[in-house]
C-alpha cells in the first residue's frame, strides 16, 4: 500500500494543538493531548526511578536486553508505517521511536552502557528527552505492523507500550484515557463511560422495545443471570453509541436460545490499561473475572471491541489464573460457530450495498480472527469486497492505541495516523465499511466525516441484526402486549 | 481548567468547554455555551433536544443512547448534526451542561 505524504498545508491543520500555551508552560510539556497537572521537577530522575521499578517487578528486561542486542536500525519498518507514510519524517520511523526508549535502558541500565556514559560523561536521561518520548509516544496508534516487518524480531509496539508506562508513572498520560480508568476503577459506575446501572437497564429495555417493534420477537438481555455460558463485556460505551450492534448480539441469542447475561456488578470490556500501564491493565482484568465468577458464568464474552478482546484474551491467564483462567472468547467467534451449526439464518437479499471489511488490530494481527467475520459477512452480503492489504498485514484505522479517544488530537488522526486507511476506503468503493470494534468504529466514522468519502461505517452485528431469519416460533403477534425485559 | 465568561454568564469549565459543575446549568449558560459550539441562536428544536437530554442526565446521571435520543426527540441523526455540528456527545451535551463523555465515545 503506498500512499502520498500529506502536504504541507495539511501538516499544519493536523498538526495544531488545543493545548493553551501558559498549561504547556506550567507543565513543561510540549505535547497535543492534554495532560492533569503532575510534578513538573526533576523528570529525568523520576523516569529513571519508574523505569527501574517496573524493570524490578517485571520481565521486560528479557525482552529489552534482546532488543539492544539485534537493533540494526536498518528501518526495513519505514515500508509499512502508516504515520510515517503520511508524514514523511524520520522521527516516525518506529525504530526510531524506540530507540528513544532503548538507549535510555543501554546507557542507565547495562553495565556497558553505564561504564561508558561515566567514562565519557555522556548519554545520560536529559529532560528534553523526556519531552520527546511524551510526544513520540502517542503518535504512534500501537498497530503493531511493523512487528511483522522487523527482521530482527523487535516488537516496537511493546517498546511504545512501554515507554508510554514509564511515563504514565511520573504523570504523564492522555488526560482522556486516565480519568476513563479512573471512573472504572474509583468511580460510582465502574465503568469509563460512567454509566450508572439504572441507564443501563433503561437502555437495553428500550433496545428490547424496539426490537420487539421491528422485528416481532422478544429479544432480551438478560441481566444477573447466575451459571449462563457467557457473561458479557461490550466496549461500554456501546450503550451509549452503537445500539445496532448491541441488538445484533442479542438478536443472535435469541435465535440460538443459549445462555448469555450481562452483570450489573460490572459491564464493561475496555482496558485502557493495554494502551499505557499493566498496573492498570491488572486491576481491570480482574474485574472482568471477577464479575464473571460471581455470576458463576462459564466463558468471558467481549463484544464488538478489538483491544477489549484482546487484553481479555491474553492477560486473564496471566492475571487470573494461569491454565485455569476463564476462556476467553469474541462475539464473532461465536456467531460464526452458531452459524456454521446453522442455529443462525441469515437473508442474503437483504444487504446489497458494496461491503468492505475493516480488521482491528488488536484481533487481526496476531491472526486470531481473521476468516470468520468474512465467511459471514459473504455468506449474505451481496457485493463484498476487500481491502488491501488485509488480515495479519491489515491497515489500522488510525485511532489506534488509545488515541482514539483522545478527541483533541482528532485532526492528527483523521489526517495522518488514518490517511492510507481512507486511501484503502476510497480505491475500494466500499459503501458499508464494517469494523468489528467500537474503537475502530469511532475512528473510521470520524475518518470519513472529515476525509469526505461517501461510506457508512457500521458493526458486523449491525449488519447481522438488519439480515437475521426468526424461526416462526419465536415471533410474537403485534398487539401482544410483552416487552423483551428480563426473564 | 478554566473560567468561560460571557455577558452575565460565568463559569467553571474543562478544557474543552464542557461544564464542571453541570448542576449550575441554566438557559443562559446554555446560550452562552451554544456560541462555543457554533450555535448562535437556539431554536425551539435546539430546545427541545437540549432539554431532552438535561431531562434524561438529571433522571440517569448520563445522557442516553444516541438511537433513543432520535426516537424520543424525533430527530434523526443527520438532524441532530446539523443543530449541533459536533454531533450529539459533544455539542449538544456541552449546551444541556452534561459533563463531558469519557471512554470510546
Amino acid at each position: 500500500m503506498r500512499t502520498n505524504q500529506i502536504s504541507a498545508e495539511q501538516r499544519e491543520k493536523a498538526f495544531v494543538s488545543a493545548r493553551k500555551p501558559e498549561v504547556m508552560e506550567k507543565q513543561k510539556l510540549d505535547v497535543r493531548y492534554h495532560v492533569e497537572d503532575f510534578d513538573v521537577n526533576d523528570r529525568p530522575r523520576r523516569f529513571l526511578e519508574a523505569f527501574a521499578a517496573i524493570l524490578k517487578h517485571s520481565n521486560y528486561r528479557v525482552a529489552l536486553d534482546h532488543f539492544i542486542r539485534v537493533s540494526a536500525k536498518c528501518s526495513r519498518c519505514a515500508t509499512t508505517c502508516q504515520v510515517y507514510q503520511a508524514t514523511g519524517d524520520p522521527k516516525d520511523i518506529p525504530c526510531y521511536r524506540s530507540e528513544l526508549l532503548l538507549s535510555v535502558y543501554r546507557r542507565h541500565f547495562t553495565m556497558g552502557g553505564m561504564l561508558r556514559g561515566r567514562v565519557a560523561g555522556t548519554g545520560h536521561l536529559t529532560d528534553e528527552k523526556v519531552q520527546e518520548m511524551a510526544d513520540s509516544f502517542y503518535d504512534c496508534t500501537a498497530c503493531r505492523r511493523c512487528n511483522h516487518e522487523c527482521p530482527s524480531g523487535i516488537d516496537h509496539g511493546l517498546i511504545t507500550h512501554l515507554g508510554r508506562y514509564i511515563l504514565s508513572e511520573i504523570g504523564i498520560a492522555p488526560r482522556a484515557l486516565v480519568v476513563s480508568t479512573r471512573e472504572q476503577l474509583e468511580g460510582a459506575s465502574g465503568n469509563t463511560s460512567a454509566i450508572p446501572v439504572p441507564a443501563l437497564i433503561d437502555t437495553l429495555e428500550f433496545l428490547s422495545e424496539d426490537m420487539l417493534e421491528e422485528k416481532h420477537v422478544n429479544i432480551a438481555f438478560p441481566l444477573d443471570v447466575e451459571g449462563s455460558e457467557f457473561v458479557f463485556f461490550p466496549a461500554v460505551s456501546d450503550f451509549l453509541m452503537e445500539a445496532e450492534t448491541l441488538m445484533g448480539i442479542a438478536a443472535v441469542f435469541t435465535a440460538t436460545g443459549d445462555s448469555w447475561t450481562t452483570g450489573t456488578g460490572y459491564f464493561d470490556g475496555i482496558n485502557y490499561g493495554l494502551f499505557y500501564s499493566d498496573r492498570i491493565l491488572e486491576r481491570v482484568v480482574k474485574k472482568i473475572d471477577n464479575e464473571t465468577r460471581r455470576l458463576k458464568g462459564k466463558k468471558v464474552l467481549i463484544g464488538e471491541c478489538g483491544h477489549a478482546s484482546r487484553s481479555a484474551k491474553q492477560f486473564l491467564p496471566i492475571y487470573c489464573g494461569g491454565d485455569k483462567a476463564l476462556p476467553v472468547i469474541n462475539i464473532m467467534e461465536y456467531t460464526h460457530k452458531v452459524w456454521k451449526e446453522g442455529r443462525l439464518k441469515l437473508d442474503p437479499n437483504v444487504i446489497t450495498e458494496k461491503v468492505a471489511y475493516h480488521d482491528p488490530c488488536n484481533i487481526a494481527r496476531q491472526g486470531w480472527i481473521i476468516d470468520k467475520p468474512r465467511e459471514l459477512l459473504k455468506a449474505f452480503c451481496k457485493d463484498y469486497v476487500e481491502l488491501t492489504p488485509n488480515g495479519e498485514d491489515a491497515v489500522c484505522c488510525g485511532g489506534g492505541g488509545g488515541t482514539v479517544s483522545i478527541d483533541e488530537i482528532r485532526p492528527y488522526r483523521t489526517m495522518v495516523g488514518g490517511k492510507v486507511k481512507a486511501d484503502q476506503i476510497r480505491e475500494s468503493g466500499c459503501k458499508i465499511l464494517v469494523a468489528p470494534c467500537a474503537n475502530c468504529k469511532k475512528q473510521l466514522k470520524e475518518l470519513v466525516e472529515d476525509q469526505k468519502i461517501d461510506c457508512e461505517v457500521a458493526g458486523l452485528h449491525d449488519l447481522i441484526y438488519k439480515a437475521i431469519i426468526f424461526d416462526d416460533s419465536l415471533k410474537v403477534s403485534p398487539d401482544e402486549k410483552q416487552t423483551g425485559e428480563e426473564e | 481548567m478554566a473560567t468561560f465568561t460571557l455577558g452575565e454568564v460565568s463559569i467553571e469549565v474543562d478544557e474543552d468547554g464542557f461544564m464542571l459543575e453541570p448542576e449550575e446549568w441554566n438557559e443562559d449558560i446554555a446560550k452562552a455555551l451554544a456560541t462555543t459550539e457554533a450555535v448562535d441562536i437556539l431554536t425551539e428544536e435546539h430546545w427541545k433536544l437540549v432539554h431532552y437530554l438535561r431531562d434524561y442526565y438529571l433522571k440517569f446521571g448520563i445522557a442516553p443512547m444516541i438511537r433513543k435520543l432520535c426516537k424520543e426527540t424525533g430527530f434523526p441523526l443527520k438532524k441532530v448534526y446539523e443543530l449541533f455540528p459536533s454531533g450529539p456527545a459533544k455539542g449538544a451535551c456541552k449546551v444541556a451542561g452534561l459533563a463531558k463523555p469519557t471512554g470510546c465515545v
